[in-house]
């Protein structure tokens, strides 16, 4: 062989028709670590790992066979030692004389081949995601239609009159309900985008694992009792604690909780379980009810993810709890995991959460030890009174101001609205006040302005006035705004009554009682 | 229905004879597989080319995921075309995994066939552990699907039901010719994949027509284990080991393949 192309920067092979060596240039032998003499005469297959000879045989042979040429195509060779070796083939027929002869020059691609798999495995992924981000979005549309189904067609038979006073009452109660599943959904929705935005903040403090539980428990005992599913708790009280954001682990305990109760049938059993495992203190929610498959397991804390993503499921929801529970467990430097024997057999949740060993002063004298109430929304007869309160509500939407009228009105207060800062500005020249409730977003001009108007009143009886920015815009930075902008409070919208009232009671020195210190 | 079938399926029928010998090509390829072959048969049979759905110049456009996910489907494309040009006493000829397509069809229309000819066949490539020798593991299946992946790329992968409906570019059409015989890479990976995880050897009793298995010496796909299985549980079969290595003797030892046939045809039955 011309020495040129015997030692040139490439591998050289040819062969005959029926695919035995004729030569081989002395690159190539050496990168696959023989001798000449082991193999001329040899069939290429020698050289071929399984896969690559399966495709040598079915498209490489028959395509240099029937069309003289072979370009770019990717094979794996075995070296001597077991190693593969890819590479890129060129082959042609030779053009001259019999035998038939190949010429086959082939190039190692180790680089790029490792490269090539990077790319095909990210496209993988990405054609995984789409679809997953598909399936969701056509999930969330439809949760959050769902409910508003309800909430329009009851609203036109109140409409409508002609339903009795029991059937309006069970109305309302239906259209509370479907709202507030469908606020649910939307915390849910930006409760994620918060988490993987990077922007969720947690408040640390220390938290007693046995009260969270409890807390928790006492929250979903009356959904626990409609199904008939019976709660135990075994909790040793010396397990903890941890050093966590009292809220965020609250939403973790309800999510596990809530998510048995859900996917256990009627007289089923959800137990609780926390003990102390060496450094870490480990809760273990499970249930005796539908499991999770083997298939499904791996894949329960995916976002967007659902066992059954078919039109006939049973359980709505969106698929993000078991996301946001485990980035939140993660946050907090903790681990989650899922246990199931299999579909129909019950499934567990266990969480580790490092224990907080060192107590620095700080946290001793701030410790709470029993976790803050959990939000909800207290019925209509137990919010505080206000009576005798002077309130200005500035909205530009009808509907928010009306809506916050009746509730202030209700509790007694003398509620005022206006629905611009001119409008609004004029009733704080009119008349003592004794609080300011405003919106941010109005065309024209805007809540910040509104305020920086009123803190900059000659002096009058107004000027100081307690208020409350009651506001869609509930990002960290808005809140910092509206602070620094004059207002006492920001309050993020949609806002429960009880919430508002309480704000309203505490700004103005109410008592519980709804009777005046003044 | 007859020039949809014989134009789906890329039908040639020529020769000289009367009776029809049907080429059946294997996986990875068309029916140009056969061109060293049908000239010394041209006399004295007719001789019928195809490509399967979704390969060579077939209508990618009656390729269905779901029909052409086993070889069921692809022995239905046989019957058709069997039916559509009114085939009997048909010599069967297939290479690799069209000896089990032809089996299939044969099992469900056996009157159409005299004789299967059976080159490189195998009824199940995956060796099973109760002790039967396919050749192969799952994993090597799987590495072919990769060592395929990333083969079947650039126009072929996004282009190609397009570009073979456009006669006005020739350019691309020679392009066509020297690529693999089916470009498009979902269709080739699912024809892989019915290739190679079948299991045929229950279908084999049920086989009532005679047939020739033609063994190659040193054939990776189907090593000589199989064909000794194959000659015990087929009936009315012929077992040739030829002096031809490799897996497509058809192309790479011509006269061998055709001598063995010849003496086979004119022998006028099996053993």
């Amino acid at each position: 062989m011309d020495d040129l192309l015997n030692r040139a920067p490439c591998g050289f092979l040819s062969f005959a028709d029926d695919s035995k060596v004729v030569d081989i240039n002395a690159t190539l032998l050496d990168s696959l670590g023989y001798e000449l003499e082991e193999v001329r005469g040899r069939h290429l297959e020698t050289f071929l790992p399984v896969a690559s000879r399966i495709f040598y045989q079915t498209h490489f042979f028959p395509l240099l066979k029937l069309h003289g040429r072979v370009e770019e195509v990717y094979l794996s060779l075995r070296a001597k030692d077991g190693s593969e070796v890819p590479v890129l083939a060129n082959a042609a027929r030779r053009d001259h004389g019999a035998p038939v002869i190949y010429d086959c020059i082939l190039m190692q691609m180790r680089q790029r081949n490792q490269y090539e798999d990077q790319i095909l495995a990210a496209r993988k992924l990405a054609e995984e995601a789409t679809r997953a981000k598909d399936e969701f979005l056509a999930v969330v549309s439809h949760e959050l239609r769902s409910p508003l189904t309800a909430i329009l067609g009851w609203a036109h038979l109140m409409k409508s009159g002609k339903l009795d006073e029991a059937t309006t009452k069970r109305a309302v109660e239906i259209i509370e309900r479907n709202a507030d599943s469908q606020n649910q959904l939307i915390e849910d929705l930006l409760d994620f985008s918060r988490i993987i935005s990077g922007k969720i903040r947690l408040d640390v403090g220390r938290v007693e694992p046995d009260s969270l539980v409890e807390a928790a428990l006492d929250v979903v005992r009356l959904a626990a009792d409609a199904k008939g599913i019976r709660l135990q708790a075994v909790l040793d009280p010396k397990a903890g604690p941890v050093s966590g954001d009292p809220e965020r682990l609250q939403q973790v305990m309800w999510n596990l909780l809530s998510n048995a109760i859900k996917f256990t049938p009627k007289g089923g059993r959800v137990q609780v379980r926390l003990a102390r495992v060496n450094s870490s203190v480990e809760i273990t929610v499970s249930d005796t009810g539908q499991g999770i498959s083997a298939d499904f397991l791996p894949y329960v804390f995916e976002r967007f993810r659902q066992a059954d993503n078919t039109t006939t499921r049973l359980h709505t929801g969106l698929g993000l709890g078991m996301a946001i529970t485990k980035h939140i467990v993660e946050l907090h430097g903790g681990t989650i995991r899922a246990v199931s024997p299999g579909e129909g057999q019950g499934a567990s949740f266990i969480v580790r959460l490092p224990v907080m060993v060192v107590h620095t002063p700080e946290q001793l004298s701030n410790a709470t030890t029993e976790p803050p109430p959990v939000a909800g929304v207290a019925p209509a007869a137990e919010l505080t009174r206000l009576d005798g309160v002077r309130v200005l509500v500035v909205d530009d939407e009808k509907d928010a101001r009306d809506l916050l009228g009746t509730i202030l009105t209700q509790c007694g207060a003398v509620a005022k609205t206006a629905a611009s800062v001119s409008a609004a500005l004029e009733i704080i020249r009119g008349g003592k006040l004794d609080v300011l409730i405003s919106d941010i977003e109005m065309p024209n001009e805007d809540g910040y302005s509104l305020i920086r108007k009123v803190r900059s009143l000659e002096d009058g009886p107004n000027r100081s006035i307690p208020a409350i920015a009651l506001t869609a815009h509930a990002r960290a930075s808005d809140r910092l705004r509206s602070l620094t902008a004059g207002y006492q409070l920001h309050i993020p919208k949609p806002v429960g009554p009880a919430e508002l009232v309480m704000s309203i009671a505490n700004l103005t020195n109410r008592d519980h009682n709804g009777s005046s210190e003044i | 229905m007859t020039q949809n079938i014989l134009a789906r399926n890329n039908v040639k029928v020529f020769g000289k004879g009367t009776q029809p010998m049907l080429f059946a090509h294997g996986f990875g390829c068309d029916q140009n597989m056969w061109r060293f072959v049908t000239p010394a048969f041209e006399e004295s049979y007719r001789i019928v080319l195809f490509d399967y759905v979704g390969s060579g110049k077939s209508d990618l456009r009656a390729y269905s995921a779901e029909r052409y996910g086993s070889l069921e489907g692809y022995a239905e494309d046989v019957l058709d075309i069997c039916s559509a040009l009114e085939l009997s006493n048909i010599i069967f000829v297939g290479h690799s995994v069209s000896s089990v397509i032809g089996m299939l069809a044969s099992i469900r229309e056996p009157d159409r066939f005299e004789r299967l000819i059976m080159i490189g066949p195998s009824p199940c490539y995956i060796n099973d552990p109760a002790g039967y020798v396919g050749g192969f593991e799952r994993a090597d299946i799987t590495g072919l699907l990769d060592v395929m992946e990333k083969n079947y790329i650039g126009w072929a992968n996004f282009l190609a039901p397009v570009v073979m409906k456009n006669p006005q570019r020739p350019e691309l059409t020679r392009e066509l010719e020297e690529s693999f015989c089916s470009t498009d890479p979902k269709i080739a990976r699912r024809f892989a994949e019915g290739t190679f995880f079948s299991d045929n050897r229950s279908d084999l009793q049920k086989v009532t027509i005679p047939s020739l298995i033609m063994q190659c010496s040193e054939d990776a796909i189907a090593p000589l284990d199989v064909g000794d299985y194959l000659k015990r549980h087929l009936p009315g079969s012929t077992l040739r080991v030829m002096e031809a290595t490799g897996h497509c003797p058809h192309m790479s030892h011509p006269d061998e393949t055709i001598r063995i046939i010849r003496e086979y045809l004119s022998a006028g039955g099996g053993d």
